[in-house]
């Protein structure tokens, strides 16, 4: 009754409303452009550029040669490898410890809260000051964590000094600090799914793993994508971690990630067209996470 | 009579589990924090000791003594502060925008350029930015920092917002608009103070990733507006491995978070969950 009353004057609100909107998303607008747009379109010119830092050789436009030579490049290659590496590590790591510590808090024994704290911790600390305590934890000669393998007989590679235990030191240190993630946005979906479905299967008989892998982790498979989406992406940007811990992806170029190569490549080697390009690349590469990231978004919805 | 021990074992277990994960959680803060109070002979012996040394606050002093550490200090606490201020208020007034109207011009796009944002690695940008900045003789100034800051995490607190604002519920604003009040009185009398808790979430979540910002300011800024992650991440080029000092900076930095999260945990586990997975 009251709605079909006031549905012209609800109408004329809305177009105020629009109106309104548009005024209070400009300075959104304006942080867009001037921060994200504008550089883009600027690295967009610069990768068809010949520019470095510090020569006086003018810069000319060469068309696509950094593009080709980044294709060409092997470390190019590797920097792609060892992203995608850390990325199937990070989910194929991460994903599960996440819901299985989000299952035990969901289960609501006496001290969640108290758990629950302490979990999200590592999440929330600076990763400069997290990437430097794992690289003493590390560390060969001193590190706690070659110690503890003494303790059960196991000798402790040199981490940091080879490549898969590189490697697997990022991966370490990424699930320590993603794993809280996970478990929060898992727990958040666990609360949210109901009941009767379960209750009713465990009327019938069914054991708690039956239960737990028919019934809870499909109806939690939406959100279970849109972590890994998300994970996925943040792989793609980690900086601060392997800038820390294995010194712009050393040993070598064994953690190079595709960000870290156009970082060492544009303010080490001061190839800012080649960085430019590499840039663009990875723009393009996170075209296709983007559209799955909504299709699961939308999905999740 | 079995099930009952079967559920005992399984609680039992589950225990264990959680405190496994929360001593693997809280061993290299305890670590970080006992490190950057020990002696350097304590520091540098094997096997490592866990608790028996003699506390000390030499490594603090070191860091305090530190050219330029209080100046780092001054810089990270006010790029912090000026920077969460300007993201939460222009985050909010979007978040509103985004919230109530469904339809108004750009909608769409300013919806894809929020998620770019979020989802293009911030060192694409870095490079011509870099160029930009220099040129524009913008380098090492702390107000450049606080925009670029306020707009990296302009997304997140965007969408946290959003779901602060979905809260509200619209008729309050309707019924006020019925009663003949105008937009900003609406905004400002009833939207505002609902929206206040909302916006003192938003600022602890944005506080703290700009609290912990490293790639912006080791790329854009010199000497005068260091931050602390960046003043904590020279310690590994300048000084061979220092470890007792380099403790006590990275203490400095999370200590500080550690706290916070006992305090505000209701309000971050909360704002964490719904915040993070739109798009």
């Amino acid at each position: 009754m009251s709605a079909l009353r006031s549905s012209s004057r609800d109408k004329s609100i809305e177009v105020a409303n629009a109106r309104l909107a548009g005024i209070l998303v400009l300075p959104t607008w304006l942080i867009i452009i001037t921060v994200f747009a504008l550089p883009i379109l600027g690295a967009l010119y610069l990768s068809f550029r010949n520019e470095t830092l510090g020569t006086f050789v003018p810069a000319r436009f060469i068309g696509f040669e950094n593009y080709l030579q980044a294709l060409v490049d092997p470390r190019f290659w590797e920097s792609i490898w060892v992203t995608l590496i850390l990325m199937v590590l990070a989910i194929i790591v991460q994903i599960p410890l996440g819901i299985g510590l989000a299952v035990l808090l969901h289960r609501n024994l006496a001290g969640t809260q108290f758990f629950r704290t302490v979990l999200i911790i590592p999440m929330l600390l600076t990763p400069v000051a997290v990437g430097l305590m794992w690289r003493f934890l590390f560390d060969a000669d001193l590190g706690v964590i070659n110690w503890a393998l003494d303790q059960i007989n196991v000798h402790g590679p040199n981490w940091l000094g080879w490549r898969w235990p590189a490697i697997m030191a990022v991966t370490i240190v990424d699930s320590w600090q993603s794993i809280p993630f996970v478990m929060l946005i898992a727990l958040a979906g666990l609360t949210g799914l109901p009941k009767g479905p379960r209750e009713a299967a465990a009327i019938d008989g069914a054991r708690a793993s039956q239960i737990f892998f028919h019934i809870t982790l499909p109806s939690l498979l939406p959100i279970v994508l849109v972590i890994a989406m998300i994970r996925i992406i943040d792989c793609l940007k980690m900086f601060d971690l392997i800038f820390i811990l294995t010194g712009k992806g050393g040993p070598g170029t064994a953690t190079q990630t595709l960000g870290m190569l156009t970082y060492n490549t544009g303010f080490i080697f001061f190839q800012t067209s080649r960085a430019a390009a590499l840039g663009v690349l990875m723009v393009i590469l996170v075209a296709p996470i983007y559209v799955m990231w909504r299709r699961a978004t939308e999905y999740a919805r | 009579m079995k099930t009952r021990i079967g559920t005992q074992l399984a609680k039992i277990s589950s225990y264990l589990c959680l405190l496994l994960a929360s001593f693997i959680a809280l061993f290299p803060v305890y670590w970080t924090v006992s490190t950057s109070i020990k002696q350097r002979d304590d520091t540098f012996v094997f096997p490592p000791k866990f608790f028996s040394f003699v506390p000390t606050l030499k490594n603090y002093e070191a860091i305090f003594n530190t050219r330029g550490f209080w100046q780092t200090c001054l810089n990270t606490v006010v790029i912090t502060l000026a920077s969460t201020l300007l993201c939460v208020v222009i985050s909010t007034l979007a978040a509103y925008a985004l919230a109530r109207s469904p339809r108004f011009r750009g909608r769409g796009s300013l919806e894809v350029g929020l998620v770019l944002i979020r989802a293009v690695p911030a060192i694409v940008i870095m490079v011509p930015l870099f160029q930009i900045i220099s040129m524009l003789g913008l380098y090492d100034n702390h107000l450049m920092l606080i925009v670029m800051y306020a707009a990296v995490n302009l997304p997140f607190a965007v969408w946290l917002m959003i779901s602060f604002v979905d809260q509200i519920p619209v008729a309050l604003e309707q019924s006020a608009a019925v009663d003949g009040a105008r937009r900003w009185q609406i905004l400002v009398y009833i939207v505002l103070p609902l929206i206040l808790p909302g916006m003192a979430a938003t600022t602890i979540f944005v506080a703290l990733l700009a609290w912990n910002e490293f790639l912006i300011p080791v790329m854009l800024a010199g000497n005068s507006a260091k931050t602390l992650p960046v003043f904590i991440a020279g310690f590994i080029s300048t000084r061979n491995l220092d470890w007792g000092p380099m403790a006590a900076a990275s203490a400095l930095a999370i200590v500080p978070i550690t706290i916070l999260t006992v305090v505000a945990q209701r309000a971050l586990v909360s704002g964490l969950s719904s915040g993070a997975i739109k798009g």
